[in-house]
């Protein structure tokens, strides 16, 4: 634990924040379309857990426009 | 006057709806953070998961701000303007393909202020992703590296915006000419594959817009020529007015081949 404390929080903080809104976004708008090249819950998970690279992959194969 | 208004409020539209206007400019800022964040943590974390051996010693290059600017216009130059391709790729021939351009060929349209419209909009979320992610590696490189002179910063970031309308100008051209697929790979080679060529080969030339973002780069270190600067500005402008007056004529051409 003490480690953690060590490390300098204010600058990794904005890097967690974004990755986190990014990641919010994939979720708000899975949620809001309708359908999605491939399942739903695939997407969810790959946006949450592959971090930048994750949403961006939703954004560009597994949008579907109507 | 009145229909390009329109036209541009649906773009803009259209690009709020499908977050592009969110999900770029964040992704635009992540890349262009991590590189000053990872190289001042370089150490720690070659000690944390690097498996050196003991008493293993390495010599850091003493970075300076430039250097976190040019690493971060390397990154994107790279995944930027691939996510920047693939998600503008498709404005014109997916509209064709899911049957939205229906709707709107059957009326008496200005061809010209749909590319237009559709341009600007594409642009904007480009230029508008560069600047917060500039913004964001500049943050940190003045936190962690030292100071770039504004002036010098805001040529940088003026040339880089220039390259990103000629980038938006071949895409949304390609978009009009061809299908989707074949728009994104045409793109693909002639923008990222180019540059490629471009920084191997491109010893024996100095003036073509893949150079722009170099040159823009060499604002910031005060080794800019400007006469070579300035023919390569030129050269992209008119390159730029090229490829709308082909995007305009093939969206033009193209309109009958839309999916009833």
């Amino acid at each position: 634990m003490e480690e953690l404390a060590n490390i300098n929080w204010a600058l990794i903080a904005p890097l967690i924040i974004l990755q986190f809104i990014l990641a919010l976004v994939v979720i708000v708008d899975i949620s809001c379309n309708g359908a999605t090249n491939g399942p739903k819950w695939l997407w969810i998970i790959v946006a949450l857990f592959v971090s930048t690279i994750g949403p961006i992959l939703y954004f560009i194969f597994g949008r579907k426009s109507q | 006057m009145g229909q390009f208004n329109t036209f541009l409020l649906k773009e803009w539209r259209e690009s709020w709806r499908s977050f592009k206007f969110i999900w770029i400019p964040i992704v635009f800022i992540l890349l262009g953070i991590t590189d000053p964040i990872l190289n001042y943590f370089m150490e720690d974390i070659l000690n944390a998961v690097g498996n050196m051996p003991e008493g293993f010693a390495t010599m850091m290059p003493e970075l300076h701000a430039i250097d976190l600017l040019a690493a971060s216009t390397g990154q994107f130059q790279s995944i930027g303007l691939i996510v920047l391709i693939a998600s503008y790729t498709g404005t014109f021939s997916k509209e064709r393909q899911n049957g939205t351009a229906t709707l709107l060929y059957v009326r008496p349209i200005s061809f010209t202020a749909m590319f237009l419209s559709k341009w600007i909009v594409a642009s904007s979320v480009a230029i508008v992703s560069a600047i917060a992610g500039y913004a964001g590696s500049m943050y940190y490189t003045v936190l962690l590296y030292g100071k770039v002179d504004p002036a010098r910063f805001m040529a940088m970031l003026g040339t880089y915006c220039i390259w990103l309308l000629f980038v938006m100008a071949v895409t949304v051209a390609m978009s009009a000419a061809f299908k989707t697929p074949i728009a994104t790979t045409i793109t693909i080679v002639l923008i990222l594959i180019g540059s490629v060529v471009d920084s191997i080969i491109g010893g024996f030339w100095t003036v073509t817009p893949y150079k722009l973002s170099t040159y823009g780069l060499r604002f910031v270190d005060e080794s800019v020529t400007m006469s070579i600067f300035w023919s390569t500005f030129i050269l992209t402008l008119s390159l730029i007015f090229v490829f709308v007056i082909v995007g305009i004529y093939f969206s033009k051409k193209r309109a009958s081949t839309v999916k009833v």
